[in-house]
């Protein structure tokens, strides 16, 4: 008798345990899902509009470094949708005038176009690929711009401290591999500001070659602001220092300045010399 | 002498003997387990070496990787249809996760990005992406492909029949092993594509692999066939023991010693063992002459000490020479070539003293009745003694005609001296067949090249080589360069600045050049920043825009073909003047292979010279007579004379392994003068038919003769002996797979022939010519 009720008992267990193991494992994408979420909007979305000065130091093995100093303008179409992008370099000097403009779309590729002062073109860029660098630094345009969300299939996989941040970790791996060259990445996205303090980028073989780490952040208009951060690249030992300054949100910037022809006269409210 | 105390000494207690010999081989055998293997050839030359330390910072600066295994993909038919294709991408794919393989550094055309120009977009794309399945789809990537110089002769052939793969490999992995590992993965039935994998890494780390497999092969059966001839020779067990046992005990002393001192075993020490097993057939003079004794009828303890004291000197002297001769070899730059030479000597070092302890122990422990067979079967080869009666009639008494003959050959040995051609190519030590040379001679017909040199220019201060005259000046550097059809591609900053050009203009062929203002060039750059994985970039401009790197792609593996590199640059920058241009430095593998191969000459040279001076101050001081050293000293010369002569008159390259020889052939071939010398000299003072006087007051020609035929048939039987036993040791390597062993197998063989033949004729004949001055 004993026997014959233990048995349903066991399968009951079985169901029960097994649903929650099932429950649990989709709770964690969920929330890491939603950790990821929040933290594309954190980090590449707040406010409306953002105008921002950035400096980049690139050093490579033997120390030598490039400078570069841009200005960008961004606008948000929707919240978490679509952007444009209105990029200028001021340095150096041989690249002055130099622009970009992209117009970020979800689902499909970016429009993009540049602006070469030197022989005065304005060229449009057919590309659907992200992971090139950005301005030659060790960010690619993706991690200047954002990686779309349903890419990458989101694990919440703990909780940890970085320093006196309380961060949630999450692991993002590629739904296509094979198109990619990383394998998964890491994230620590800090529980307050949403932002992400650390990246860890592993190889195919998954040996960690890049790791990203935000240096500084401030608290700009009410919107926590990261202002300077560090993309190392471990294998070709070379890494990109990033700087903003002059920071503003909401500054009234219109989808009017986001043309091509206006490539060659950058708006000069926006962009200073 | 001494060293015959220590015989008498030791034949007082031979089970002891035996046993403390026995006891220090197992210590050093102990050490064997330890082995480490160093094939790299850049480990050729010392680590404080300039040349290695530049090559190491030019490596650095440019994140160039220092081994890069190159997988090939041929398809006669054309790679552009879908099964090639989808090759290129799953096995791009599939290498990465190889251990030891450079994951993101792995390049293909569907790991690089093609920048062209579209219906006037810049489109930024890797070269091949999706594979394309119709006839239009296939043409129009050929074209895209094809229509971008920056690939033609890297990653596909400039007919479209060949692709490759560029797999760059941790330092510290092991080429074959990596090349074995793409083997397993390439496809089982590729119909018309054909996989070739090439690279330095491949030819070294087989060339590594092979190594041991052929001397692991080789060293036994060459012993094996010393063995049977010895058995030919001497019908007697006892005396191969005693020969294999002192042979193979010299071999685990050296090579134990080296692999116990920490020191990792090179293409040249693994060649020692059949070395040391044929010094150790200087031991078949003391059977020879053992043998004799017994004959005569004397007992054993009595045969084995006469026996060491008439050839007890000259086997002392003969060893010492071989041991000067190879450790002669410490003086060159070559860091395995020092090792080796000091390896080999220490053997020889071992194989003397075992001759005068271990092996007159061995024979004492010897029952009689196994001896007495030594000396009936020696009866039996009488007839061997009459063929040898008659070579010394005829060598004394054809004395102008012989010494005519010699006169004749030297001068013809020496026009062949003159055309000898210094040059080393590491593919070559593959046979033509092989898997490795049909790789590279199939690659370098359809790419640039397998081997890589650099020309590294560095201009005057910062952001100069963005200058157009800088670029200019590198841009004709580098036409003047294609102009050599063994340099089958060059590649530059100013191709990827052209490339910009071009498709910024949307494929104007007039924009096909570098850009006028230096403004341009900036922003070209920055764009190729943007599109370009950084490491291209900076494989060739560093971040200061002052030093460029101009990769040079070699079809060929000769240290000659950047000679020409370095010849041309210094001929175009000498009619190119350019304030800009401060300096430019050679580097590369390529280059690499140039110095120590130029190394190895001038090291090898001056070690030679060493290794006569120091053989002919030794002869002399065996001799105790100038005059005489000379005479011993002329058949070595004469011998290698020749052997050289042959190696210009053939056109064989002079390479390491024919570099090397010249060193070693030294202190071998005088052997058997030595022992000529020291035998006609103790029978003409000894012989009891002499017919007035005492020793060398004696004058009479007729004297003199009959020595010189007595030494022509009874020491000269052990010289013969020891010739052929030699020889066919190193003729066994003939069969070898690795053409350095076939040339040692060949030319020490030849050596040994040649100088027993030379010492038994040419020095009854010298001595009769100047027999009026040797003897007083």
């Amino acid at each position: 008798m004993k026997k014959m009720l233990s048995v349903p008992v066991i399968l009951f267990l079985l169901f029960v345990s097994g649903s929650l193991i099932k429950n649990t494992y989709a709770q964690d994408t969920q929330s890491g899902k939603t950790a990821m979420n929040e933290m594309l909007l954190a980090y590449y979305y707040p406010q409306t509009d953002a105008k921002s000065e950035i400096s980049m130091r690139i050093v490579n093995r033997q120390g030598q470094v490039r400078e570069r100093r841009l200005t960008m303008l961004r606008l948000n179409e929707t919240p978490g949708g679509g952007q444009f992008y209105y990029i200028y370099f001021h340095e150096p000097a041989d690249v002055k005038g130099m622009s970009f403009l992209v117009l970020k779309h979800l689902g499909r590729d970016d429009d993009r176009w540049l602006y070469l002062p030197a022989i005065d073109l304005v060229k449009r860029i057919a590309t659907s690929n992200r992971r090139t660098s950005f301005a030659g630094s060790d960010f690619t345009y993706e991690d200047v711009s954002g990686r779309a969300l349903d890419e990458d299939e989101h694990v919440l996989t703990g909780d940890e401290n970085l320093g006196a941040y309380s961060c949630l970790v999450v692991k993002s791996t590629p739904k296509r591999p094979g198109e990619i060259e990383f394998s998964y990445m890491k994230f620590w996205i800090d529980k307050t500001t949403h932002l992400s303090l650390k990246v860890e980028h592993y190889d195919l073989k998954g040996k960690l070659y890049k790791v990203y780490e935000t240096q500084e952040i401030q608290t700009i208009q009410g919107t926590p602001t990261i202002t300077k951060a560090v993309m190392k690249d471990l294998e070709n030992e070379r890494y990109t220092e990033i700087t903003m300054k002059n920071v503003s949100y909401g500054a009234g910037i219109t989808s009017d300045i986001f043309q091509e022809r206006l490539l060659r006269r950058p708006p000069r409210q926006w962009i200073g010399e | 002498m001494k060293l015959e105390r220590l015989t008498q000494i030791v034949m007082g207690h031979p089970k002891l003997v035996i046993g403390i010999v026995v006891a220090i081989s197992i210590f050093f055998m102990a050490q064997f387990p330890k082995i480490t293997i160093d094939t790299d050839p850049k480990h050729m030359l010392p680590a404080t070496s300039p040349v290695r330390q530049y090559n190491d910072k030019i490596e650095k600066d440019f994140v160039l990787h220092p081994d890069v295994i190159v997988l090939g993909i041929v398809n006669t038919d054309g790679i552009f249809n879908p099964q090639t294709l989808k090759y290129i991408k799953d096995l791009t794919d599939a290498v990465r996760q190889i251990p030891g393989v450079i994951v993101r550094d792995v390049d293909s055309l569907t790991s690089v990005e093609n920048v062209f120009s579209k219906e006037g977009e810049l489109v930024v794309k890797p070269a091949l992406a999706d594979i394309p399945q119709t006839e239009e789809g296939l043409s129009a990537l050929r074209k895209t492909i094809l229509d971008n110089s920056l690939f033609v002769g890297r990653f596909i052939s400039s007919d479209g029949k060949a692709v490759a793969i560029f797999i760059p490999i941790e330092p510290t992995a092991n080429g074959k092993e990596i090349a074995d590992n793409i083997r397993a993965i390439l496809p089982k039935n590729p119909g018309q594509n054909h996989f070739y994998l090439a690279g330095d890494p491949v030819a070294r780390d087989t060339f590594g692999t092979e190594m041991f497999r052929q001397m692991g092969f080789f060293s036994p059966i060459a012993g094996l066939v010393m063995c049977i001839a010895l058995m030919c020779m001497f019908r007697n067990v006892v005396v191969i023991i005693a020969y294999m046992s002192a042979a193979m005990i010299g071999i685990i002393w050296s090579m134990g010693g080296l692999i116990g001192l920490g020191f990792p075993v090179h293409i040249m020490s693994s060649m020692s063992p059949v070395f040391l097993m044929a010094i150790a057939t200087d031991a078949v003079h003391i059977f020879n002459e053992f043998a004799f004794r017994l004959r005569e009828g004397q007992d054993k303890r009595k045969a084995i000490l006469e026996t060491m004291k008439v050839v007890g000197s000259p086997v002392f002297y003969s060893d010492i020479t071989t041991a000067v001769g190879f450790a002669a070899l410490a003086t060159v730059t070559i860091v395995p070539v020092k090792i080796f030479g000091l390896v080999v000597a220490f053997g020889t070092l071992v194989v003397l003293l075992l001759s005068f302890t271990f092996i007159p122990a061995l024979l004492m422990l010897v029952p009689e009745k196994h001896i007495l067979k030594l000396a009936s079967a020696q009866g039996k080869e009488e007839k061997f003694y009459p063929l040898l009666l008659r070579l010394g009639r005829f060598c004394v008494e054809k004395t102008k005609p012989i010494l005519l003959v010699g006169i004749m050959l030297f001068i013809v040995a020496m026009a062949g001296l003159s055309r000898i051609h210094v040059n080393n190519n590491m593919v070559h030590w593959f046979k033509f067949n092989s898997e490795v040379r049909t790789a590279d001679r199939v690659m370098n017909k359809y790419l640039g090249g397998t081997s890589t040199g650099y020309l590294v220019v560095q201009a005057q201060k910062d952001s100069d080589a963005g200058d157009p005259a800088f670029l200019r000046q590198i841009e004709g550097l580098q036409r003047e360069l294609e102009k050599d059809p063994l340099i089958g591609k060059t590649f530059s900053l100013v191709d990827y600045i052209k490339r910009v050009n071009l498709v910024m203009h949307d494929n104007a062929p007039l924009f096909n050049r570098i850009p006028d203002s230096k403004q341009e060039v900036g922003q070209y750059l920055f764009l190729l920043q943007s599109a370009a994985k950084p490491r291209h970039l900076d494989n060739v401009v560093d971040f200061s825009l002052r030093t460029a790197n101009i990769i040079v792609q070699l079809k060929i593996w000769d240290a000659d073909a950047m000679k020409s590199v370095i010849g041309r640059a210094n001929s175009f920058f000498a009619s190119h003047p350019l304030p800009e241009v401060t300096n430019f430095k050679p580097a590369g593998i390529a280059y690499f292979n140039m110095v120590w191969n130029h190394e190895v000459l001038w090291g090898m040279v001056s070690s030679f010279l060493w290794g006569l001076v120091l053989v002919l101050i030794l002869l002399v001081f065996v001799t105790r007579s100038f005059l005489w050293g000379i005479l011993s000293f002329l058949p070595l010369l004469f011998t290698i004379a020749l052997i050289y002569g042959v190696v210009g008159l053939i056109g064989k390259d002079f390479d390491m392994p024919v570099a090397v020889l010249s060193t070693l052939s030294l202190g071998m071939a005088i052997d058997f003068a030595i022992h000529f010398v020291g035998r006609f000299q103790q029978r003409y003072k000894e012989d009891p038919r002499k017919p007035g006087g005492d020793g060398w007051a004696s004058n009479s020609p007729s004297h003199l003769k009959e020595a010189l035929i007595w030494t022509v048939a009874r020491p000269g039987k052990g010289i013969f002996l020891n010739a052929i036993l030699f020889a066919l040791g190193f003729a066994v390597m003939v069969f070898a797979a690795l053409t350095p062993y076939i040339t040692v197998g060949v030319f020490m063989a030849a050596i040994m022939v040649l100088s027993s033949v030379m010492s038994v004729i040419y020095l009854p004949a010298l001595i009769q010519l100047w027999h009026r001055k040797l003897i007083k």
